[in-house]
């Protein structure tokens, strides 16, 4: 009996170590995204790369909310669940300052050419610092800051000749952001529960109100700070600040009651459901938009670029692909990179309506055929702009929107709002050891 | 029959035996929870962000001092303090009031009772989901029934100033309630029936019958569920994730939230933890009060 049992124990070990060793050989890469579309969409397309290589690839999608403070968390810890990830790109001089990328500059140099993208996703997406040379990461999502609207609105004779007749000019997608009031402030309608525009208004640096407020202010001619002494004062807070400010509290009134909590799934939802007729959003979240399953207007939505005034300029999203410093498949997960960055593959990511930043494709005229909301994607990637991309960008996102969000309530003034927050500004920046 | 075998497990004596048992458990407690508090004390005294391989540099009170210093700290305080306060109080009296009506036999009381306790068994986090749809402005079952009744106009329940904190209150009201009417139930069926028997036979008014039988009775153990509630009110998290995320502005970033923001968003591990301990000093010393009152409760 007990050489019986200790035969099946030994032929037990024996599989499973062997079980283990085939196991060992083969690599499962694990990708991390926020879980959207994208997501799936990347997921997808691996396969033609586990075809080719053998290497599994599988995904771990996060909801965003949750997105940076579950990847930062385990980079923190010293060990990932994933190889690779996705930052937005603000987030990039977070994760570089805590060594939790790999740095891949002498493969970056060999296999990217810099200028077959945009500057904007080079230097945001993959270049830390600004300038430096040094990379952690490859263009991923050319996400951005655009407008959907409501064309069974805008597009209505009547409501056209009514606007005319109010506003002296012809109702169309708003081209400046004085236009985008009057529009806004033309479709308010309570009594029909239409209100004129759907913003981001919630108290978050990512996915919140500093985002869309961002791409109003450098377009009025505001600036954040001096790039070069990064004081605040005097620059975020003088005249064109405060003007961009007071714009912002008085736009309110055209928002739905209630929507300073807006964020990407709010303003969605708001949309879908008629409650606006016109909103901002990165545009990589259009097909929730366009989906009869979820949206009522599904077929009576087009998408637009966010609007001019003295400048123009349009916050910039997406995300960078890099490699966790974690990851104990960094050659598998550069092979990936590689694959990824082939016209082949993105062509494939183009085809299937997702945002490439290879300008070659976004400028073939193929690509505005693959999704509606690409015409806008071209049209905005020259004026990209990011947002501070130092490892304080959070607390400093969150100190703007918190306060202006407090003042769309009353709580501030819109003068007051903007000197409190270059205030706050500096004192983070203080702290950090910028001045010196 | 053969005698005891002289093996190493019969050489061990009671005492070695409770060692035996005793050593794992506390090397595990030790482990897990002394040590963390001792490392996250060290940390409220240091320069030091988790996010980047740097070492904590010692740097004295410089955290707590800065965190006194800052005002939206202190009203982060004062909301947490009107929270804890404005929740606990109905909890205990709608905890308190339901159980007295539950203490009686009556047809449906088991059902009944049981409906009272379900909402405590849910997940904080998916009771937060639920009240920000219902609580939701444009789209919620609150401002429509409000509305189509009473006609009163939409009210911006987690977006506006005058009521996020109440939506707060409201939904931690609508879990823990239960939980005061459990130990409330506990405590009034403790009390012997004979001395209400005695009561009635003197005539006594249901006034004097509350105040000098039910209460002595069930006051300590009042006491320790109010002691729990508070201490678990100042650790109020979960739903203010999913139901304000600390807005408008940050009037609800009560301060467990605010430690959040502070350790996770902004990696500013030292400061966090000193926010923690100023919280926890704050807990220790009213659960003290509490223990106190509950001593003299008993004494008496």
């Amino acid at each position: 009996m007990r050489k019986s049992i200790l035969l099946i124990s030994v032929v037990f070990l024996v599989i499973g170590l062997i079980g283990d060793a085939i196991a060992q050989e083969e690599v499962t890469l694990t990708i991390t995204w926020a879980g959207w579309a994208p997501m799936d969409t990347l997921i997808a397309l691996a396969e033609d790369f586990t075809a080719q290589t053998g290497i599994k690839v599988k995904g771990d999608p996060i909801p965003w909310p949750q997105y940076h403070d579950k990847i930062f968390t385990e980079f923190a810890s010293g060990k990932t669940s994933f190889d690779i990830v996705l930052p937005d790109s603000q987030w990039l001089g977070e994760a570089v300052v805590g060594n939790h990328l790999v740095d891949i500059t002498d493969w970056f140099n060999q296999h990217v050419n810099p200028a077959d993208y945009y500057d904007t996703f080079v230097k945001s997406f993959c270049e830390y610092p600004d300038g430096s040379g040094k990379y952690y990461g490859v263009p991923g999502l050319g996400d951005f800051c655009g407008m959907a609207y409501r064309t069974d609105l805008f597009n209505d004779p009547a409501e056209q000749a009514a606007f005319k007749e109010k506003y002296g000019y012809d109702l169309k997608p708003p081209e400046t952001w004085s236009q985008l009031r009057d529009i806004a402030e033309f479709f308010t309608r309570p009594e029909q529960n239409l209100y004129g525009v759907g913003l981001w208004q919630a108290p978050m640096p990512s996915g919140g109100l500093t985002d869309v407020f961002l791409g109003c202010l450098w377009s009025f001619g505001g600036e954040l700070w001096d790039p070069e002494t990064k004081r605040v004062k005097g620059i975020l807070n003088n005249d064109i600040g405060k003007e961009v400010a007071r714009f912002w509290v008085d736009l309110y009134q055209f928002c739905p009651p209630g929507s300073t909590n807006y964020g990407m799934d709010e303003v969605n939802t708001a949309m879908q459901q008629g409650l606006i007729a016109m909103m901002t959003t990165y545009l990589a979240f259009y097909p929730g938009l366009l989906d009869p399953d979820l949206s009522l207007y599904w077929d009576k939505i087009d998408f637009c670029p966010t609007p001019k005034e003295r400048e123009w300029w349009v916050q910039l999203g997406g995300q960078g692909m890099s490699i966790s410093a974690y990851s104990p498949h960094k050659e598998e997960a550069l092979k990936f990179l590689e694959w990824w960055i082939s016209p082949e593959v993105q062509w494939k990511w183009a085809q299937a309506g997702m945002f490439s930043c290879l300008k070659s494709i976004v400028e073939d005229d193929q690509y505005l055929s693959f999704a509606p909301v690409n015409k806008v994607a071209r049209v905005s990637y020259p004026v990209l702009r990011d947002y501070w991309e130092i490892p304080e960008y959070n607390e400093m996102g969150t100190v703007m929107a918190e306060i202006l969000n407090g003042a769309l309530l009353g709580k501030y003034t819109p003068e007051e709002a903007m000197d409190l927050i270059a205030e706050r500004h500096e004192e983070i920046l203080e702290r950090a050891g910028y001045y010196k | 029959m053969s005698g005891i075998q002289n093996t190493w497990a019969n050489r061990v004596t009671d005492r070695g035996m409770l060692y035996l048992f005793l050593i794992p458990t506390f090397a595990f407690l030790l482990f897990l929870v002394v040590f963390p508090l001792i490392w996250s004390l060290y940390l409220s005294f240091c320069d030091y962000s988790a996010n980047t391989a740097n070492s904590p540099v010692f740097v004295g009170v410089k955290n707590y001092s800065f965190l006194f210093q800052q005002e939206d700290v202190w009203e982060r305080f004062v909301a947490t303090g009107q929270f804890v306060l404005l929740a606990v109080i109905f909890e205990f009296i709608l905890g308190f009031s339901i159980a007295m009506l539950l203490n009686r036999e009556f047809f449906g009381k088991r059902i009944l009772t049981t409906l009272f306790i379900l909402p405590m068994m849910f997940s904080p986090v998916v009771v937060g989901k639920f009240f920000r749809f219902m609580l939701d402005t444009n789209w919620g079952i609150v401002n429509y029934i409000l509305g189509a009744l009473f006609g009163i106009p939409k009210i911006a329940w987690t977006t506006s100033y005058e009521y996020a904190l109440y939506s707060l209150v409201i939904t931690d009201v609508w879990i823990w309630t239960p939980f005061m009417i459990l130990l409330s139930l506990a405590g009034l069926s403790s009390v012997p029936r004979y001395l209400y028997e005695a009561a009635d036979v003197d005539r006594a008014s249901g006034w004097f019958k509350f105040r000098y039988i039910t209460l002595p009775y069930v006051a300590p153990i009042l006491t320790l569920a109010l002691l729990f509630r508070t201490m678990d009110a100042f650790r109020f998290f979960d739903v203010i994730y999913v139901l304000t995320e600390g807005g408008p502005g940050y009037s609800t970033q009560l301060v467990p939230y605010y430690i959040y923001k502070l350790a996770f968003s902004y990696w500013h591990t030292g400061r966090s933890c000193a926010l923690a301990y100023v919280l926890l000093i704050i807990v220790i010393a009213l659960s003290n009060i509490y223990i106190n009152y509950l001593n003299r409760v008993r004494r008496a």
